[in-house]
């Protein structure tokens, strides 16, 4: 074994409760780290699922052709904005209709496909420009009326909700950052308090290693080596404790939220959210670990 | 040859205050190539303070320290630790880990010299043997004796082949037998090349052993 990290798991071994402390502490902070993450990525895929479900219906007049209703979707289509263009037919709404009210059936038997107007559907790419498309759609020739996804009530409730999950997702982030951070900066001082416990009980040993002429990688190898140790530790158990987690919640937090994607539907997908998680957390612990015991080192007073 | 080209330390005019005191006051002198020096003096005479200055622990206030042709308190951060890679000392106090093995601890002086681990043993185990360790390989320092532990610096000091070692008091903590013992072992040492700087004040060794001598009173040369 390499001799620093033989010294950096025998410094570890012969105080284990200072160990503990640290790899606990930072084991919190990236299991909560991890939530966070997760927790920004449904908000975000939340957000993303009402900005851009089909949410604009033109209704088309009754005499509109065949050719009026290609033109207008083909003009639609050129859009950068819209996306997910659907022709509904006067038969197809009928059909809608009576699947919607299918808990009464006399309901379905008393209209025929002639009252139901044909429509053109299309969701928009963000919703800040559907105010514009309507008003432009609602010009065209072929167009009766123009209106939002019946489901949320209209183009002021949509906008509200969307509103609402936005002011909702930025207080997540920002308190999930917040509450990161300051988990952040106790594990970093939790590693500032043992690393420099172990650099003030390394004294003898640190002037020793000096009068035999090693140099200061030398000395502060085993020192940061042991960061490392802790913060792994905490990554990989703070992160596997969140997987694991998620993975117990997912089906019910998936069967809640119905169709709204907040989690990767496959195993790949889950693994991919995971997988850049664990690489970004192990970033972070690199810096703590780093940032922490060269910080400890330096408050030693230097000796020629 | 001149003597300054043969030299290997160069003492010109070195004065060392610690606060007030004067450790040592307008020093010179200079150490042969292979030469085994006594220096010589009672407690707190500057002794301690001149191979400090060699081994660049403290700098000088006034004058020149130079070693192997350089100039010791030129030495920046980085050139230090290489400097020092080239001395071994044998420290009074021992100055070993008592966290390690008497093995580990003369293969963290390998390891500091940057010898790939695969040479460790082979050469722990051949200064140890020198140093009459060869049983004591795997103990803690707590579990030797003083002049095994006195022995134990020796073994790290050597292990790194060194080109001078400097021994502060080596025999101040042993009896006679043992000093005697130890001080055949700096003897065969020094018979391989290697300059010896040694500070003493057991005068019974200095007479036994006759070497050259610097003696030290109050921080100024006598002879």
């Amino acid at each position: 074994m390499n001799i620093h990290l033989k010294t950096a798991w025998d410094y570890i071994r012969r105080s284990p409760f200072q160990a503990l402390a640290a790899s606990f502490v930072l084991t919190l902070t990236f299991f909560v780290m991890t939530l966070v993450s997760v927790l920004v990525y449904s908000s975000s895929k939340l957000i993303t699922y009402f900005e851009t479900r089909p949410q604009v219906i033109a209704f088309l007049k009754s005499d509109a052709t065949d050719t009026n209703i290609a033109d207008l979707q083909h003009k639609l289509a050129a859009d950068i904005h819209i996306k997910d263009i659907k022709y509904v037919s006067k038969e197809e709404a009928l059909s809608i209709y009576k699947k919607a009210t299918s808990d009464n059936p006399l309901l379905g038997q008393l209209v025929s496909p002639s009252i139901f107007p044909a429509s053109l559907e299309f969701s928009v790419t963000d919703l800040s420009f559907a105010q514009s498309i309507i008003d432009n759609v609602k010009g065209e020739s072929v167009v009766d009326s123009v209106g939002f996804t019946a489901a949320l009530g209209g183009e002021t409730s949509l906008n509200d909700v969307v509103t609402r999950l936005k002011t909702i997702t930025t207080y997540v982030r920002i308190g999930g950052i917040v509450f990161v951070g300051l988990l952040a900066i106790t594990s970093l001082v939790v590693l500032l308090v043992i690393t420099s416990m172990r650099v003030v009980g390394r004294r003898e040993e640190v002037e020793i290693l000096n009068l035999i002429g090693a140099t200061k990688g030398f000395i502060r190898s085993p020192i940061i080596i042991e960061a490392f140790f802790y913060t792994l530790f905490g990554v990989i158990l703070g992160w596997a404790i969140s997987f694991i987690a998620v993975l117990y919640l997912a089906p019910t937090a998936v069967s809640y939220f119905g169709e709204i994607p907040i989690l990767p539907r496959d195993a790949l997908g889950i693994f991919e959210l995971f997988g850049v998680v664990f690489a970004i957390e192990i970033f972070v612990g690199a810096v703590l670990a780093l940032s922490g015991s060269l910080i400890a080192i330096s408050r030693v007073k230097k000796a020629r | 040859m001149s003597e300054e080209e043969t030299g290997i330390i160069h003492f010109k005019n070195v004065t060392k205050k610690f606060g007030s005191l004067v450790a040592l006051g307008d020093v010179s002198f200079d150490i042969k190539k292979g030469e085994f020096l006594f220096i010589t003096g009672p407690s707190g005479a500057g002794k301690t303070t001149i191979l400090k200055l060699i081994l660049g622990e403290v700098v000088p206030d006034s004058g020149e320290v130079i070693i192997d042709g350089a100039k010791v308190a030129n030495l920046n951060s980085k050139d230090l630790p290489k400097y020092r890679q080239k001395i071994g000392t044998i420290f009074q106090d021992f100055k070993v880990l008592p966290e390690r093995t008497i093995a580990e601890n003369v293969a963290v002086a390998l390891a500091v010299i940057g010898l790939p681990q695969v040479e460790w043993n082979s050469r722990v185990e051949h200064v140890l043997k020198l140093a009459g360790l060869n049983r004591a390989t795997n103990l803690f320092p707590s579990q030797l004796s003083g002049g095994e532990l006195q022995r134990v610096s020796l073994a790290r000091a050597l292990s790194v082949n060194p080109k001078i070692l400097l021994a502060d008091e080596p025999t101040g903590n042993l009896d006679w037998e043992t000093s005697d013992k130890l001080m055949e072992l700096f003897e065969k040492i020094n018979k391989e090349g290697k300059t010896i700087v040694m500070a003493t004040h057991n005068l019974e060794i200095v007479k036994k052993y006759k070497k050259r001598i610097i003696n030290i009173i109050g921080g100024k040369l006598t002879k």
